[in-house]
């Protein structure tokens, strides 16, 4: 007997009696076992044992035993995905049920099992509900697609499940559209192409439209987020797609008024400005979005930050509703400071009296945040509106009277900001700023003061004084602090020598000998060393003339607010950041506002895999364009600096790392243990081929190999840029043989900022033919979403060496014999480190073939035939002298100017 | 009256019998089982899975399950096999290619412990087909005849026209009635 007998535990306890009432025979006890089971995993018990048992209890007239076994599949059919198959037939029959509560029960159960074995089997019943009678089945299995597709989204494309959905959308019933639409877009946000499954056209999108004022809200929302990502093929389009959904800007749900908006804001992009109709559309805006902030809090602040984006792309929308966004005593604190942001994008010369008594008030609040936000506001407020900025700076010295501290600090703050708007104009008031040194705590308000003081010591009469006494804590001080104090004694000292020399000696002694930041010490050795060598230009460096600061520093890039408004009504909206920063997995599918007045279709595709029709043509003007206009074309077009630049970093790279030794290496170990090494072409280590200051921040390099008789063009691509890039396309140029992508090129999407991607190209050589200088050079424009960027590489030749470059003996002599003596080239091989068999072996690696071999006179001659891609022969005699590791090559053929390049193949080869 | 039912009552009780169909894909269950429960022949397509339906018998109750044949589903035939009453075993008489497969199936399913009481009934079906086998082949090649200890029958059916479940389900009955 064995001791396995102790462990067998399955004949007793919970799961093993709610096995037995599940096999009973009583229907009543079956229905409270299933009961019992599906209690036990909805607290997290593992009752997935009980899997087959609760199967078999599936196929039942009763409705709520059927939802309950269902709800139980969903969890465990993962955990017993063979087993999962059993329930297929169940569902299949019951996808044939007369009630069609049940057959979307079992189209809807069957969405949520992602077990890849039983998908297949569930295409036919999926099928036949998406042409069901009953529309809330129809709009169950709709659903199902998307989630199908999220599983498996090669099935639904060979399934034809694309087309049905597409029926659908003309549904009769709007709800069943809704949900169509629903799964299309979700299918076309998880697309991996990145390009959209369905193209939308007018005929669906009226079809959308007639939907749009029958369904429910939340179908209006999908049907309005889709209709969103619909460029109209032109302004009259898109002006009647406006009217018709204009009447939603009414409506009692928020989602569906921001969805509106959104396809509004979007559409307004295509039409003329100055037209009456979008004068009114603009009007028409402004209602609803008031309307959003008479809710509560916490839709407020969403419809806060969606209207945060909307005035910064449309300031005219909410220009006569400042009042508004004026802060209520009882808002909750994250309200306050979006109204107050709000605030200061709205302020204007005809309303900024009313703001600025405004913002007087809240500073003198009691939320410290608040109080300090609304001072800042005042300060922006100066910047925004030049006329008001008098009166801007009266409010803050008031408040700088106040003397409560967090308030004068701000407001320091602000006022170094409007001395940078508005030099020599209020230089008065800093005395004023003077008196409140002492109570300065925050780094940011002394750093301030610390510029001020600096910047203005000529009018200073005791700015050394001042600047001292905050040296002696300077240790102490936060970086920042350090770092202005340090510019401001330099700055004194260029403006009175006389007297503050042994300040600035101090100063930088203290930055340079005692400080362990290497920022400030860097610093103090610049300053110090410009003081010592240049005066002159030190002072044209410290006291530079300074641009004015914009006034809207704060606005988002507009790239990113045009990306912004396309996302309004979603979390993208309220974080303001694009949704590939903030959602994991998904692939980086930008939205962009269509272009005005511009064909449509470039708007509408930007992150198509291959560049769209009107660039491509773009590219290939720029391309063909010859080096007689040099300004456009990239220095590294010019082979010779490439080939410089590029040898150069070769042998950087190689001395640093080591794959010259390890390829050797294995040829050796091959010759001594007799070794036949695997065949691999000779392919030369990657090179830079676009450094990244070049690529705007995309580094490739490469090489070309011969694999499987096909030319790859293998690169690593790497992404130095801060931002994520997507939609590579690659193009290449005309070129001596033709050679042209065989396929779109595939990089990872999106390529995130510090990843790098190894990709290899397939070409063909059934490109267009230009002959090139030298022969072996290609011009490649690779585009992503950021530029197209240009770069030349050189190809080594032996890739063209074709597999059936085996030339008949006699024919060989033949050739040899036919082609003139004018077309013999010679070169010598230098330090070949090889003997003749090692020669022939490593050359027919690279399709070039030994034909005859023959001792004359101590010497070996070997003859080679091997065939280019373009069906041109080359014959080569090498003779070999048994001691001299310097080899002959002659070399014959009709097309002679291969001849440089077939050597540098050979010297390549031989030397690899 | 009332005696009567109390006599069968007293044999089965309220319980229903549990049958099982098992064979491989493509024999015939699942047209049998309809057969059986609505009496006319329904367009089926490959189980995969299972089906159960009562039929009622002669006044009997049965609960029958008509399991899957394909290779990939056999393997949990066994989850089924407990309180089983009777296996009906369906053989497609003109698969003569598979009838090993068969045999092999049905052996190793005999062997079970949880199959020990269970009653076996053969049904080769198909016979309406020309070029069948007939059941005595079919007995020589499923290897019947070295069945011990297993109360049995063949029969020979065609689901398709109707032949020979009538004389399959009477005996079945009646040997249940005896077994018990």
């Amino acid at each position: 007997m064995t001791d396995s007998k102790y462990f067998t535990t399955t004949k007793k306890g919970e799961i093993f009696e709610l096995k037995s009432e599940l096999n009973s025979d009583k229907k009543e006890k079956k229905r409270e076992a299933v009961k019992k089971v599906i209690a036990s995993m909805t607290v997290g018990k593992d009752v997935s044992a009980l899997f087959p048992d609760v199967v078999n209890c599936m196929q039942t007239d009763n409705l709520e035993l059927k939802k309950l076994v269902y709800l139980y599949l969903m969890n465990y059919a993962k955990s017993n995905p063979d087993m999962a198959i059993m329930a297929v037939n169940t569902f299949v029959k019951d996808c044939e049920d007369p009630n069609p509560l049940i057959r979307a029960l079992a189209v809807r159960t069957m969405g949520c099992i992602r077990v890849e074995k039983i998908t297949e089997y569930l295409c036919e019943p999926l099928r036949k509900c998406l042409r069901d009678e009953d529309p809330y089945v129809r709009k169950t299995a709709a659903v199902c697609v998307a989630k199908l597709y999220d599983i498996n989204a090669q099935l639904v494309d060979d399934q034809g499940f694309l087309e049905q959905l597409k029926e659908l959308l003309s549904d009769s019933n709007p709800m069943v559209v809704a949900n169509a639409v629903a799964a299309l877009s979700e299918m076309n946000e998880a697309s991996i192409t990145g390009s959209p499954l369905i193209e939308m056209n007018s005929q669906t999108i009226n079809k959308l439209l007639t939907a749009l004022n029958e369904c429910t809200e939340w179908g209006q929302v999908f049907i309005l987020d889709s209709l969103a990502n619909y460029s109209p093929k032109d302004d009259r389009e898109a002006q009647s797609i406006c009217e018709r959904i204009t009447p939603r800007l009414a409506h009692a749900n928020a989602a569906v008024v921001l969805s509106a908006i959104k396809v509004l804001m979007k559409l307004m992009e295509m039409l003329p400005t100055d037209s009456d109709f979008v004068t009114t559309l603009t009007k028409k805006l402004a209602p609803p979005l008031v309307t959003l902030l008479s809710t509560e809090p916490e839709v407020q602040y969403v419809a806060l930050r969606n209207i945060n984006l909307i005035v910064q792309k449309r300031p005219d929308i909410l220009k006569h509703e400042m009042k508004v966004f004026f802060v209520k005593y009882n808002d909750p604190i994250y309200v306050k400071l979006e109204k107050l942001d709000i605030m200061i994008r709205l302020a204007s010369q005809s309303n900024i009296a009313q703001v600025l008594s405004e913002l007087k008030e809240y500073a003198t609040e009691v939320d410290v945040d608040f109080v300090r936000k609304a001072v800042r506001a005042i300060g922006r407020c100066a910047i925004k509106v030049e006329q008001s900025a008098e009166r801007c700076v009266s409010t803050l010295l008031d408040l700088i009277q106040t003397k409560v501290n967090y308030v004068v600090q701000e407001a320091i703050v602000v006022i170094k900001d409007i001395f940078r708007k508005y030099p020599n104009k209020y230089e008065s008031i800093i005395s004023l700023l003077c008196e409140n040194l002492d109570t300065l705590d925050e780094p940011e308000a002394r750093a301030s003061m610390i510029w001020i003081i600096g910047e203005y010591a000529e009018r200073i009469d005791n700015a050394d004084e001042l600047l001292e006494s905050f040296l002696e804590g300077f240790h102490d001080e936060n970086t920042q602090v350090q770092l202005q104090l340090l510019t401001a004694i330099v700055k004194l000292f260029l403006k009175r020598p006389t007297d503050t020399q042994e300040l600035v000696q101090q100063v930088l002694s203290l930055a340079t000998q005692d400080s362990d930041n290497p920022d400030l010490r860097d610093r103090g050795f610049i300053y110090w060393r410009l003081l010592s060598t240049d005066p002159g230009a030190a002072k044209d460096v410290v006291l530079a003339e300074k641009p004015l600061i914009s006034e809207e520093t704060d606005l988002l890039e507009p790239t990113l607010l045009d990306e912004l408004v396309c996302h309004i009504s979603s979390l993208a909206s309220v974080y303001h950041k694009p949704p590939n920063a903030f959602v994991e997995g998904r692939p980086g599918l930008r939205k962009s506002l269509p272009a005005r007045n511009e064909n449509v279709s470039i708007g509408n595709v930007p992150q198509a895999a291959v560049i769209p029709a009107p660039q491509e043509s773009l590219i290939g003007d720029l391309l063909s364009m010859d080096l007689t206009t040099p300004a456009t074309v990239p220095t590294s077009v010019q082979p010779p600096s490439v080939d410089l630049l590029a040898s150069g970093l070769d042998s950087l790279m190689t001395t640093s790392d080591l794959p010259v030794a390890s390829t050797s290496n294995t040829g050796l170990l091959g010759d001594i243990f007799g070794f036949t090494p695997t065949p691999v072409s000779y392919s030369p280590p990657k090179i830079l081929w676009l450094p990244s200051e070049n690529g705007k921040g995309l580094e490739i390099m490469g090489t070309f190999s011969r694999k499987n008789g096909q030319i790859n063009m293998d690169m690593t691509l790497k992404n130095k840029a801060m931002q994520p890039m997507t939609g590579f396309a690659i193009q290449l140029n005309k070129n001596s043989f033709g050679l042209t992508p065989a396929r779109p090129l595939q990089v990872l999407n999106p390529l995130l900022p510090t990843a790098s991607y190894e990709t290899s190209l397939t070409l063909a050589t059934t490109g267009l033919v230009q002959r090139m200088e030298p022969i072996t050079n290609l011009q490649v424009a690779i585009k992503n979403n950021i530029d197209v960027l240009y770069y030349a590489c050189i190809i080594p030749m032996n890739v063209f060496f074709v597999e059936d470059g085996q030339m008949d003996k006699r024919v060989f002599l033949t050739t040899w014999k036919d082609i003139p003596a004018e077309n013999e080239v010679q070169f010598t091989l230098k330090n070949v480190l090889c003997n003749t068999e090692a020669i022939v072996m490593k050359m027919s690696q690279n399709n070039v073939f030994t034909i005859a071999k023959r001792n004359v006179e101590g010497q070996d001659m070997l003859y080679q035939s091997l065939k280019l891609t373009n069906g041109n022969w080359v014959l080569n005699e090498l003779k070999i002298q048994p001691g001299n590791p310097n080899i002959t090559l002659s070399l014959k053929s009709q097309a002679l100017e291969v001849a440089q390049g077939v050597f540098q193949a050979y010297d390549a080869i031989l030397h690899s | 009256m009332g005696g009567f039912y109390s006599y069968f009552k007293s044999l089965f009780g309220d319980k229903e019998l549990r049958i099982l169909i098992l064979g491989l894909d493509g024999a015939g269950k699942t047209t049998i089982l309809y057969r059986l429960q609505v009496g006319e022949v329904v367009t089926t397509i490959p189980t995969i899975g299972f089906n159960v339906e009562q039929v009622i018998y002669n006044n009997i109750k049965f609960q029958v399950w008509d399991l899957g044949g394909q290779t990939s589903i056999r393997p949990y035939w066994r989850c089924y096999y407990s309180n089983t009453d009777a296996v009906v075993y369906v053989i497609d008489s003109v698969d003569r290619e598979r009838m090993g497969i068969a045999k092999d199936e049905l052996m190793y399913m005999l062997k079970e412990e949880e199959l020990n009481g269970a009653i076996l009934t053969i049904l080769a079906n198909k016979q309406d087909v020309e070029g069948c086998m007939n059941v005595t082949e079919i007995y020589q090649a499923l290897g019947l005849d070295t069945l011990k200890n297993r109360t049995f029958q063949i029969f020979k059916t065609s689901a398709k026209k109707g032949i020979g479940l009538d004389e399959a389900m009477d005996w079945l009955c009646n040997t249940l009635q005896n077994h018990k």
